[in-house]
Order: C-alpha cells, then sequence, then structure tokens
C-alpha cells in the first residue's frame, strides 16, 4: 500500500505513527482524569511480551501484536485497580514507579537480553500498514466514543467524580476500563516499535518518553480526540520540516554566501534548522511552558472544534 | 574504573557508582562500611528531598525540575573548580548562588505566568523545564560524564571496624551542616515563621501581612540552593557528573520526600537518610540491578498504604 515510498519517509511516518497511538494510549486515561507517566512502561510490556512471543515462540506477528497489547491491558488493570484509591499527583508518581520497575525488570531478567538488550527481534516488513489500520481503528473508535454513553460517563467522571457517582455511573468500572484501555493500546505501539526497530533496551521506554507522550497530548489538545493525533503530528513533522528546509538551504549557490556578513547568517541558520536531538527536546520543553501560559487546554480543544462546524451540525452534535 | 564481582550471579560488572572501592571489597564482612555508604548516599537524598518537600508545602505543587536544578548545582561547581580555580568551599557557595537564582527563574518562567484554575498546568510547565535544563545540558556540555577534579586529599581514617574517607567525612559533615542550619531557619526564623504559615494556608498568610509570592520565591531560593550544594557534593563523591544525573536524583528525591510525608522537612531528612540505606543495603546482599526496584517497589507502597508519608504531613489534599 505505501510502496511508492522511499525507506526513509516510511520509517519516519512509522515512527510518527507509533507516537500517534502512544499519545492515544496516554489520552484514553486523561478522559477520566487520570494523568499517568507510566505509558513507556506498558509500551515496553507490550514490546517485550510480543518480541518473547515472536522470536521465542515462533508466534507469527499479528497474533503476538495482539497478545502484547492484551498483556499490556491485564498489567494496566493491575496497576489502575490500586490506583483507584489515588489521583492527581500520586496517580502520576505511581505510574512513574511502575515504569521504572518494569525497566528495571528488562535490566536484569537476563531472559530478555538483560543490560545487553533485546537484540534479533524479526523485522515486521508491513508496520506502516499496521501502523495506519490501528490509527483509523482508533480514529473511528473515538469518534463514536465521544457521543457514547461510555464517552460521557468518562467526561462526568473527569470532570466531578462524586457528582458522576451521584448520577449513577460505575466510576470504578469506568476508570479501570480507561486505564485497561489505555495500557492495551501501548501495548499495541511497543509492538510495533519492537518489531520495527529490531532491538531494545531498558532505557529505550525511559521516563522520558512518557513524558514525550504527555507532551503530545497536551500539545494537541486532551479535551478532543483529534489532540492526541495533532499534537503528535506537529511536534513529529517540525524537525522534519526544517531538515526540508535545511535541505533547501543547500541549494543556495556558494557564491551567494561567500561574502563575510551572509556566510555567518548562512552557518547560523545551516547549525540552527539542523535539528538533532537534544534541540529538539529543548523545543518540546519550550513549548510546553509556552503552550500551559498561552493555551493550557492544548492547540484543538472541542469548542473550538465546534465553532469550525456548519450551524446545522452544532444543534445535532453538540 | 574498578572491577570486581558484584551482585548476587557474580558476575564481573563495573563498580557502582557512589559506592567508593575499598567498600566494595570488604562490603560482604562489612555491615558498618555498608551503614556509611548507606548514610553518605541518604544525605544528597535528603538534601534534594528538603527542596521538593518545601516547595511542595508551600505551593502544593510537584516541582519536577528539582532534579535538574541539582545537576546544573553539580555544573557549576564543576567549573568554577576548574576556570575559577575556587576551592571547595567558594564552588558551593557559588553553585548555592546559582541555584537559587534558578530557582527564581523557575518560579517567574513556569510557575507565576501559569492560570491557577488548572491542577495540572504548573505540574506540566516545570516538567517543560526540566526537558529544556537537561537537554540545554546536554546541547552544551556534551552528554558524556565529565570528572570531578580532585578538591580534597584523599585519606583514610580507620575507627574501631570502620573505614572512612576524608572524602565521606567533609560530604556528610557538610550535608548534616546545611540540614541542622535549615532546621533552624524553619523553626526559628522570621522566614521560616513565614513559610511554615504560607504552607498552612495562603489565604491567612496574606491576611496575616505575610508577603505570599515573596515567601513563594523564597522557598524556591532556599530549595534550589540546597540542591545546588548536593549536586557538588554528589560531583565530589562520586568524582564524576553528568547532564543526565538529574532525572534519576529527582526521582528519587520524589520517593524519599514522599516517605517523609509531603510537605515535611524533618520527615524528609530522615526518609533521606533511610532510603539511602536501603538503597546500599540492597545492592549489598540483594543485588546491584535489583536497588532501584526497592526503591520503587516502596514508592509504591507508600502511596498505596501510607500517602501521608512515614512521619505525616502537614499538608493534606
Amino acid at each position: 500500500m505505501f510502496d511508492w515510498m522511499d525507506g526513509y519517509t516510511r520509517s519516519l511516518l512509522v515512527f510518527a505513527g507509533i507516537n500517534v497511538i502512544a499519545a492515544y494510549s496516554f489520552y484514553v486515561p486523561y478522559k477520566t482524569g487520570q494523568v499517568s507517566l507510566g505509558q513507556a512502561g506498558f509500551m515496553a510490556v507490550g514490546a517485550y511480551s510480543s518480541a518473547i512471543l515472536t522470536q521465542k515462540f515462533g508466534v507469527p506477528f499479528g497474533g503476538a501484536l495482539a497478545s502484547g497489547g492484551l498483556i499490556a491491558a491485564v498489567m494496566g488493570v493491575a496497576v489502575g485497580f490500586p490506583a483507584l484509591r489515588i489521583k492527581g499527583v500520586y496517580l502520576l508518581l505511581l505510574t512513574l514507579g511502575f515504569s521504572e520497575m518494569i525497566s528495571v525488570i528488562a535490566l536484569s531478567w537476563e531472559y530478555i537480553g538483560g543490560a545487553q538488550g533485546f537484540r534479533n527481534i524479526s523485522f515486521n516488513p508491513w508496520t506502516l500498514e499496521y501502523v495506519a489500520g490501528i490509527i483509523v481503528v482508533l480514529l473511528v473508535l473515538f469518534s463514536r466514543l465521544e457521543r457514547s454513553s461510555l464517552g460521557r460517563a468518562m467526561d462526568s467522571v473527569h470532570q466531578d467524580e462524586t457528582a458522576a457517582e451521584v448520577m449513577g455511573i460505575d466510576v470504578v468500572r469506568i476508570k479501570l476500563l480507561s486505564f485497561g484501555l489505555g495500557a492495551a493500546i501501548a501495548g499495541l505501539a511497543g509492538g510495533l516499535y519492537a518489531h520495527h526497530a529490531t532491538y531494545m533496551d531498558s532505557t529505550t521506554f525511559n521516563v522520558m518518553l512518557s513524558v514525550e507522550i504527555l507532551v503530545f497530548v497536551v500539545v494537541g489538545g486532551g479535551s478532543t480526540f483529534w489532540g492526541p493525533l495533532f499534537g503528535a503530528a506537529v511536534l513529529n513533522a517540525i524537525p522534519e520540516i526544517l531538515r526540508a528546509l535545511r535541505d533547501w538551504l543547500e541549494l543556495v549557490p556558494v557564491e551567494w554566501t561567500d561574502f563575510y556578513p551572509m556566510n555567518r547568517a548562512y552557518d547560523f541558520l545551516h547549525d540552527f534548522l539542523d535539528f538533532e536531538n537534544a534541540k529538539r527536546l529543548i523545543a518540546y520543553g519550550v513549548i510546553l511552558i509556552v503552550m500551559m501560559i498561552v493555551r493550557p487546554d492544548g492547540l484543538l480543544t472541542r469548542d473550538g472544534l465546534l465553532r469550525l462546524r456548519l450551524p446545522r451540525w452544532k444543534t445535532r452534535y453538540a | 574504573m574498578l572491577l570486581c564481582r558484584i551482585g548476587r550471579r557474580g558476575g564481573w560488572g563495573e563498580v557502582e557508582r557512589g559506592v567508593p572501592h575499598h567498600a566494595r571489597e570488604y562490603g560482604r564482612r562489612m555491615i558498618y562500611q555498608q551503614l556509611i555508604n548507606g548514610l553518605m548516599l541518604g544525605a544528597s537524598y535528603a538534601l534534594i528531598a528538603i527542596g521538593y518537600t518545601l516547595i511542595f508545602g508551600v505551593l502544593n505543587l510537584l516541582y519536577f525540575a528539582h532534579g535538574e536544578v541539582f545537576m546544573v548545582g553539580a555544573f557549576a561547581g564543576l567549573y568554577l573548580v576548574i576556570y575559577g580555580g575556587a576551592n571547595i568551599y567558594i564552588a558551593m557557595l557559588g553553585a548555592m548562588v546559582i541555584c537559587a537564582l534558578l530557582g527564581v527563574l523557575a518560579v517567574y518562567v513556569s510557575v507565576r505566568p501559569i492560570p491557577k484554575d488548572r491542577p495540572l498546568a504548573p505540574l506540566i510547565s516545570t516538567i517543560g523545564l526540566t526537558i529544556v535544563l537537561q537537554n540545554l545540558a546536554v546541547y552544551i556540555l556534551g552528554g558524556q560524564q565529565v570528572a570531578f577534579p580532585e578538591t580534597i586529599t584523599q585519606s583514610l581514617y580507620t575507627i574501631g571496624p570502620v573505614t572512612i574517607s576524608s572524602v565521606q567525612i567533609f560530604v556528610l559533615g557538610v550535608a548534616v551542616t546545611l540540614m541542622v542550619l535549615l532546621w533552624l531557619i524553619i523553626e526559628r526564623t522570621k522566614v521560616g515563621r513565614a513559610i511554615r504559615t504560607v504552607a498552612e494556608n495562603h489565604e491567612t498568610a496574606a491576611l496575616l501581612g505575610v508577603d505570599v509570592n515573596r515567601v513563594v520565591l523564597l522557598t524556591f531560593m532556599i530549595g534550589s540552593g540546597i540542591a545546588g550544594v548536593a549536586g557538588v557534593l554528589d560531583g565530589i563523591k562520586n568524582s564524576g557528573i553528568s547532564p543526565f544525573m538529574g532525572l534519576g536524583a529527582g526521582i528519587k528525591g520524589l520517593i524519599v520526600m514522599l516517605l517523609g510525608g509531603l510537605g515535611n522537612v524533618l520527615g524528609a531528612m530522615v526518609a533521606g537518610l533511610l532510603l539511602g540505606l536501603i538503597e546500599i543495603l540492597s545492592a549489598a546482599y540483594i543485588g546491584t540491578t535489583e536497588r532501584d526496584f526497592f526503591s520503587f517497589a516502596i514508592l509504591i507502597l507508600i502511596l498505596l498504604y501510607r500517602p501521608t508519608g512515614l512521619f505525616g504531613t502537614r499538608t493534606t489534599e
């Protein structure tokens, strides 16, 4: 389906797509007001279990991916159950602790590579198709969820738990369900990552990855299901756009910039557009701070999107 | 780095950072030695956690960037020693001042301008600050570990069954002095009383004539300054620092803060020493890779069964 793209573009789209899926894994528990800094941990669970299944037991990729997601979901419910009692900062710390424990296990368990990392995971040539398919399924799912009773129940739990309980909503069930579903989606993202990168170790799924996932949703907007897609897409596109600009810059003839003020300006621009990892992350951090000051609800909000719609739709769906 | 057999499996590996090699050599036999090491580690955890808990007490905010302040402190000390030719006391003082200024910057960038009606917004903006500081350090200084120059002449003293080095005595001494000083400031001075009042209730404090904004600023300065000194001490102790040291230290500081009770300064001091002991003992008798597992297990158990910490907490949600 995507054979016409060159390898670089495909790989780029795969990683961006995995980030989108991971952003959705954060979005589901966030919809009920649970902020998790452990999504990288669930990704690790999915990644390692699916990689064990394909490498050690010869399970085909599709089955291993699904099982990885399932195992992550079970883990999510297991973490979500004690997490019911706590919220806010405490929940954040709990999920952070869980994620760190997973990475310690990955480091010390020799069966899955230990400190050497998990090597030679079979490469799945259809990752991009899988990623695209999962994103489409997620989008359909969330667009249905938005106006279903379950979705509205989730929103009400987010806004006021006690009021939701009084309205007859089973808060425990809703919160566990969303936590488990989020973990399952993270597990899928992890499984896809493992079979695309073919190598991972205990630092692959670290705290900074969880933070990055959080950044995607916060920047995109957590109040609408378009937010995670938008945030992850924009933040993954920025470095590539800058890279393209740099390639264009290199097309400028040398004699145009070969004298004093221009060569300095050229070098500065060239360095500025070279967006390697540290600079990209610095930009993320700055974006995060500015976003919190200027638009704490994210770039896309539900109200903002409703304003874009035709009046007739508004009366039907708002 | 010295190589020797460590861990339960007896594999060959690098010696754990932070544990002096002579302690490794006798480690199995000498529990006293391990206790000293645990106190050393615990002292730096306690110093980081004090800042966390002060800021949490005053602002009810999980100040995520605190670990990075610790890292900046370590590098400030390093560059003062290398390029400024400062002795270690001047370097610690310099790191303290630089980190205090960083604390002021943090307030103006990621606390004051953030809308108050969203509980998560200040947390996320301090996460942003964390990312910026860490990667700025990587960008400017490179991602490698940098050796910390020897500023204190190494000499070993044997007291009964325990061997203790001059560096260890220095680090413990500075840490304990700082903690006592801080305790006196909080309990005995007007500033300390203002901080405690603001921690109790912002509106009441304002009604009583306390300038809340100034107290918040001051708390950030004190907490960050202490973290800066802790960074320098960590550099001396481990003889090497890297831009990535902040994240791990910050997370350990969070665990200690929870263990001691949110907003409880004395609790943070005791809990820091406790976690240091637990980590060193589990590293010595169970395995070095498992030691972090224990700290996070403690974190989760505390969260589930005693969210107010071991010693209670002043501010509750």
